[in-house]
């Protein structure tokens, strides 16, 4: 058996460069020799070590393998199933048969108050933009920018649940809990731009979490570095980042400093111990932060014009414009991740959806247009990719009695997001839902694809990017079949 | 050689080399023949027997439980063509991704496996049974699994440096080491290991004294006097409890989604762990009550005696899972607390996720669906979700007969009066309504009264209309004030009277208890995928098949004659603890183990199954494991043992040739460095500032929310008393790790973010501790004077002691003298600037606007600004608190 093999572990090589690798990182410090840099460098093949000693992971930005387009990702996540065939599926065949019944089979969630009868859109469709793709009328801001989007008209999580879909779009296996989300794994593989702020930052909603609540920014099996930050949807957005009135400036300064002074006589005992080190690192740090993260989440100083454009002037849309411009900041100033989350599933439109749809579409319509307007005014836009969508659509017939009043159940057969930026090619559809809106036919996309192809454009190769834990190599997309879906880049 | 020196090298041979297998992806796969027992059948449980062998019906009628029955096939034929991949139809399905349906398909590795032994011949390992009865059952392989064999306790290796060797642990260890050209790293120093022990054992400081003491006690044995000493403090066992606590899930509220309720008599349940620990009760007791007490106790529960109490109280043990029956009756949450509770049984005592195998047979480890069911058995009749009680109907009331009595006397006179009252009230009402009526036209007067004295439903169609037409005669006793205010003074003259009544009663206290309802044996279902509206067969109720040897399985009588209650949990708790259970002394003792050292020798101390870690020490476990049931399952004895090691008394330091070899330390070459738990941090943090207050047990410490939204409390108690809400963590002790309990906390993760930072930087709660911590300063210095520098660095020389138990260098003397001399002219000035500001703006204002000032001044009372030499003595407080001196122990 071995017996001296272990000196030559390449995590020896790691703990004499400990230092190298120890960067001070947002939120999440220390640590060194992770799995990604091994292997990278080759070299996870060749480790030969003591089994499961603890790895050590770290946020430095990390050279992405392949050759990335977008640098960071802002996900403004749709929870309880927007409505696909009233604001982006247009479906003339089922305005036709509107009232009739539906011949072919339905999967319901609320069957008590199951129908057949179909329910064509009361809103007009329009083409719009140069490309001439067809939106809802409720959404006339997105209509401005329908040339710089992809929008994907064939998801399909095959599911009618939201958590069971939810999970599935963020951490890729339906309805499976202790997996870490997209940002979980973008952190992972490359690290964070920011020196100052969190790699990976949830803005949530004064109304309160989603459904699902803390899962939806889950580590799962990785370390807590690779956590969500959650900043609050009022002020303070985060806790404890302002010094205390009486200490602020010079006072706090030479407080730091004399704190750095005892530790740095307290790891001189304690040379090369690294979590003493990230300690230290996690306090300077959070000195930035003090700065960093204030300056990033005031949106005072930015122009009249641009808060005019995310409707900060406008009650109706001040809330989620103000998220939506802050998360700029954030990717300005080198977030890797950012997501936007609504309270609870407003888009889960099971009854009155005439009434409900259009005041969800005021709230949020302009202020996801604007970000995409914005970014692309700052140049960011090639960088940067942006999300929108929820976990599931909605079926093609009436829920409830009355037409007036009814709403639509749950589908996840087929279903409507839209990407934009990052090296997603603008002004385009992808798949198709048949004629009644009720299930993806054409090019289906599956939230694994979905998954591999955010990872690619990031350079990252959704099979290559690995996670050990308990013995097990896990990924996004969890050896799950998918594919890059080419047809939807730039340079496909 | 002996039998068990052989088995110890069979057991290192096997941990090497899988060590090896795990990282590097089996590279001697390729040279060893494949077979259907090692290679196979671990894939196939995984993907395929759900559907194919696990249950009764078997899709396409094909089983692949056995080679033989994959040869002979299903509806389309032979699955397997052994040595023709290409022609086999299970690996065509499988490599087109057919197969297995659904989302979770085999990697491309475990498709190359099946390919590469079909190629090979499609050999088995050994003749394959005759017969297999249903379900898909516990292989040889599986049984061979580390964490299933027998407790036997290994020989001791033999070592050289036998100085070194102050226990058998050591011994284990040291040949662990030498085997890399490795050894202990010398012992820690006095101060360290002083510090240490306080701070592992009790989760307090040691006082500057009681350290200066134990540096010039130069007894040979002062180490292990000190050792015993704090194992007799109380606060061991204040410290120790949450460690037991976290895994049974502790918390002071029912986690319901609507109000996450108190519960108001857990806390009595943390009293417990605490009292049994500090006796020092033995585990197999202290596990017995946990699962069985109740049945260890006479019914009915009434005039208990106060060892009664005691083994009622620990059942609440089983009471921890949340319970939101408190608020729904649905089946759902009841069967889901059922659940729960397996999961905090098993994860304690099992180190096993049983859970797995609530839907299914568990696809890793060899826990047959049935077997989950068994468990389940063992707790149903006390938990019957065909006859569910919720929280408050499970209490237990302490009222002794003489409390009863006398409540019972006074609820009767009560209910008299209640009777007086309603009499009283009727009178009032009806002269009201005479009084009333005479507002009305004469004609109805009388119709009206008649109306209104008709009970309602008897009254006509006619009556009511009239009610109707003139709704000031719906007089009643609510609205009496309306129409005679001393009426309605006289009746609540009553009400008061019953209140001060029922002010009389004796308090009636409760136990939080798990209990069964005599004569209520339910019957344990199967239940198909997990789901209880699909029971199917019958089980009875026993312990895991792999648990006990081959064809020994434990099962355990449905209803014991001999007992009240069905007895299921007292067997099944004796079973536990008979001393033959592979795995729960090796469960706890890894759990003391993970406590003592950061680290448990099995590094997922809640899964000791396939996807669990493997042991680093498995010869150390057994013998470990052995011996704590051998000296009586004492807790003190182990931790006596393990602190009496050279193992534990090492330095931390860091060595060129450790670092090189094992920089995680899984040799244990060093003492590892160890942030403190958060309740250690917050305990440690009032010492210093002298205002922890020590009291113990009893209801727990109130929490609020803070106005920035973050769970604070006022209370200075020992972090284990604060209130445990689910939905309200403390910020403080979350923000460093503390559990926040969905069910329980098998290891809580050591986390470094910057979020500790901003709090150990702004948050109230550091400002707080660093001025009382001053204030202690300059009381205790009896230094009056203000501005008098030597006077302040006495002060902060004092700081040192206090905070980190010795005394400050020369260099740090320096340092603070130096810290404090650019901060006092700063906050000179600052203070100078203030109080001129104020000046200017009493100057400015009108009386009232000073009257209003004062006011406000009462109500900000301790949050006006310190003077400059306190405020500087603050802050350098501040600093010696949120240090890494202070966070860490060496």
């Amino acid at each position: 058996m071995r017996t001296n093999d272990l000196r030559s572990s390449p995590i020896t090589h790691g703990t004499s460069t400990r230092r190298d690798f120890l960067a001070s990182n947002a939120m999440g410090v220390g640590h060194v020799a992770l799995a990604w840099l091994l292997s990278q460098e080759g070299l996870l093949a060749k480790q030969e070590n003591l089994a499961k000693a603890r790895p050590q992971f770290d946020l430095t930005p990390k050279q992405a393998p392949g050759e990335p387009r977008a640098k960071a990702m802002i996900s403004l996540f749709m929870h309880g199933g927007p409505s696909h065939m009233d604001l982006t599926d247009p479906k003339p065949e089922l305005t036709k048969y509107s009232g009739t019944k539906y011949g072919d089979d339905i999967g319901y969630s609320f069957i008590n108050d199951a129908s057949k009868i179909l329910y064509g859109s009361p809103w007009q469709f329009k083409p719009r933009g140069r490309c001439g793709t067809e939106l809802s009328e409720l959404l006339p801001q997105l209509s401005e920018i329908v040339d710089d989007i992809c929008l994907i008209r064939s998801m399909h999580t095959g599911h009618n649940g939201h958590e069971v879909s939810i999970r599935f779009m963020h951490s890729g296996i339906a309805g499976q809990l202790g997996r870490p989300t997209i940002g979980s794994w973008l952190t992972y593989g490359l690290g964070s731009e920011s020196q100052d702020l969190p790699a990976y930052m949830v803005l949530t909603d004064p109304a309160g979490h989603p459904v699902d609540g803390v899962h939806n920014w889950s580590n799962g099996f990785m370390p807590p570095i690779y956590q969500g930050t959650v900043l609050r949807p009022r002020e303070p957005r985060i806790f404890n980042l302002d010094a205390p009135q009486h200490l602020r400036g010079r006072l706090q300064g030479q407080n730091l400093s004399l704190l750095a002074e005892l530790n740095r006589r307290h790891l001189q005992k304690h040379p090369a111990e690294a979590d003493l080190e990230a300690r230290i690192s996690s306090y300077e740090l959070a000195a930035r932060m003090q700065v960093a993260a204030k300056e990033a989440l005031d949106v005072s100083s930015e122009s009249p014009a641009t808060k005019k454009l995310y409707g900060l002037d406008d009650d109706v849309t001040r809330d989620y414009g103000t998220r939506c411009l802050i998360a700029r900041r954030l990717v300005e100033r080198g977030v890797r991740f950012v997501q936007l989350f609504l309270g609870s599933q407003p888009w889960d439109n099971h009854a009155n959806i005439r009434g409900r749809l259009p005041q969800l579409c005021a709230r949020t319509d302009k202020p996801c247009a604007a970000l995409v307007k914005d970014l692309k005014e700052r140049g960011l836009l090639d960088t940067t990719l942006v999300h929108w969508g929820g976990e599931i659509g909605r079926l093609p017939v009436i829920q409830g009695k009355d037409m007036k009043k009814c709403g639509r159940d749950h589908n996840g057969q087929g279903f409507s997001m839209w990407l934009a930026g990052g090296g997603i090619k603008g002004g385009m559809t992808y798949g198709e839902t048949d004629e009644f809106g009720h299930r993806a036919v054409l090019d289906k996309m599956t939230p694994n694809d979905y998954q591999a192809t955010v990872l690619h454009l990031f350079g990252l190769d959704h099979t290559q990017l690995v996670y050990e834990h308990n013995g097990r190599k896990h990924r996004l997309t969890a050896n799950q079949e998918c594919r890059v879906v080419r047809e939807i880049l730039q340079n496909g | 050689m002996t039998r068990s020196q052989t088995r110890v090298e069979t057991l290192l041979a096997r941990f090497f080399f899988l060590a090896a297998a795990v990282i590097v992806v089996l590279p001697a796969a390729a040279a060893e023949p494949l077979t259907f027992e090692h290679n196979i059948r671990p894939i196939l449980k995984v993907h395929c027997f759900d559907c194919h062998g696990a249950n009764e019906d078997v899709e396409g009628g094909l089983d692949l439980r056995l080679r033989r029955f994959m040869v002979h096939g299903g509806d389309t034929g032979a699955a397997i063509v052994p040595g023709s991949p290409e022609e086999s139809y299970l690996y065509r399905r499988v490599r087109d991704g057919e197969m297995p349906p659904g989302d979770v398909k085999m990697s491309p590795e475990e498709v190359a496996v099946l390919q590469r032994w079909i190629a090979s011949g499609a050999n088995t390992a050994r003749d394959e049974p005759e017969t297999l009865a249903r379900g898909v059952g516990i292989t040889p392989e599986e049984r061979e699994f580390w964490s299933f064999q027998p407790i036997r306790r290994p020989a001791l290796p033999k070592v050289s440096e036998a100085g070194r060797v102050r226990t058998p642990i050591d011994a284990f260890l040291l040949d662990e080491l030498q085997r890399r050209q490795l050894s202990f790293s010398p012992d820690a120093d006095k101060r360290a290991l002083i510090r240490r022990a306080y701070l592992d054992l009790l989760g307090l400081p040691p006082t500057y004294e009681a350290v200066e003491a134990f540096l010039t006690n130069d007894a040979p044995d002062a180490w292990e006097r000190l050792v015993d000493e704090l194992l007799e403090s109380p606060h061991y066992g204040e410290r120790w409890a949450r460690h037991w606590l976290d895994v049974a899930g502790y918390a002071d509220s029912e986690g319901d989604a609507e109000g996450d309720r108190v519960r108001a008599f857990a806390y009595k349940y943390r009293d417990y762990v605490i009292r049994s620990l500090n006796g020092d009760k033995p585990f197999d007791q202290f596990i017995q009550e946990q699962l069985a007490g109740d049945e260890l106790v006479q019914p009915p529960y009434r005039d208990l005696p106060p060892e009664a109490v005691e083994k009622l109280v620990a059942t609440g043990f089983l009471r921890m899972a949340a319970d939101p029956t408190v608020a729904s009756g649905e089946d759902t949450a009841k069967n889901q607390v059922i659940a729960d509770t397996i999961k905090v049984v098993s994860t304690s005592l099992l180190g096993l996720s049983v859970g797995c195998a609530q839907c299914h047979d568990h696809r890793y480890d060899p826990i047959p669906h049935t077997d989950y069911y068994r468990l389940r058995a063992v707790f149903e009749p006390a938990l019957n979700w065909k006859s569910w009680r919720n929280p408050n109907a499970r209490r237990i009331s302490l009222y002794t007969e003489e409390d009863r009595a006398k409540a019972a006397a006074i609820e009767a006179e009560i209910s008299e009066i209640i009777n007086e009252r309603a009499t009283k009230e009727q009178e009032f009402v009806l002269t009201a309504l005479d009084e009333e009526v005479k507002n009305f036209p004469e004609e109805v007067r009388e119709s009206i009264k008649i109306a209104y004295k008709t009970p309602s439903q008897k009254r006509t169609k006619k009556q009511q209309a009239l009610l109707d037409a003139y709704p000031s005669a719906k007089i009643t006793g609510g609205v009496l004030y309306q129409y005679n205010s001393k009426a309605s003074d006289e009746i609540k003259k009553y009400t008061a009277k019953m209140e001060t009544l029922r002010k009389k009663k004796p308090f009636e206290d409760f136990l939080r208890v798990l209990t069964e309802v005599q004569g209520q044996v339910p019957q344990t279902h199967r239940f198909h995928r997990g789901d209880h509206q699909q029971p199917k067969e019958v089980v009875a109720p026993g312990g895991l098949t792999i648990a006990a040897p081959e064809g020994k399985r434990y099962d355990i009588v449905a209803n014991d004659a001999s007992l009240p209650s069905t007895g299921r949990r007292l067997a099944y708790a004796r079973w536990l603890t008979n001393g033959r259970h592979p795995l729960v002394a090796r469960v706890i003792v890894n759990r003391v183990w993970l406590h003592h050292f950061g680290q448990g020798l099995v590094a997922t101390p809640g899964d000791f199954g396939k996807l669990g870690a493997e042991p680093t020490h498995p010869a150390l476990l057994d013998w470990l494991a052995d011996e704590f049931m051998s000296s009586g399952w004492s807790l003190k004895r182990l931790h006596k043992l393990i602190l009496s090691s050279t193992v534990y008394r090492q330095s931390s330091t860091r060595q060129t040739e450790g670092d090189a070899v094992d920089p995680s330390n899984q040799l244990y070459w060093r003492k590892s460095v160890v942030r403190l738990d958060a309740e250690v941090v917050r305990d440690r943090m009032l010492a210093a500032s002298g205002e922890l207050e020590r009291s113990m047990f009893g209801a727990p410490a109130p929490i609020s929310v803070h106005a920035t939204g973050q769970i604070v409390t006022a209370s200075a108690r020992r972090s284990i008393y604060l209130q445990a809400r689910r939905t309200q963590p403390v910020a403080m002790l979350k923000e460093f790790d503390a559990p926040v309990m969905q069910t329980n906390c098998d290891q809580r993760p050591s986390s470094t973010v910057a979020s500790q930072a901003l709090l150990l930087m702004n948050s109230d709660f550091i400002l707080q501790r660093a001025v009382a911590f001053a204030r202690r300063l300059r009381a205790e210095t009896l230094s009056t004077t203000t501005g008098n520098p030597e006077q302040l660095a006495e002060q902060a020389k004092r700081a040192w002691r206090l905070a980190y138990a010795r005394s400050a260098s020369a260099d740090e003397e320096r340092t603070a003298r130096e810290f404090l001399a650019t901060q006092l002219p700063l906050l000179k000035e600052r203070d100078a600037a203030r109080r001129e500001r104020e000046k200017e703006a009493a100057a400015k204002k009108s009386d009232d606007e000073k009257k209003n000032e004062d006011k406000k001044k009462d109500k900000k009372k301790g949050e006006e600004p310190l003077d400059p030499e306190l405020q500087a003595l603050t802050n350098l407080c501040q600093a010696l608190l949120s240090s890494n001196e202070f966070l860490y122990v060496d």
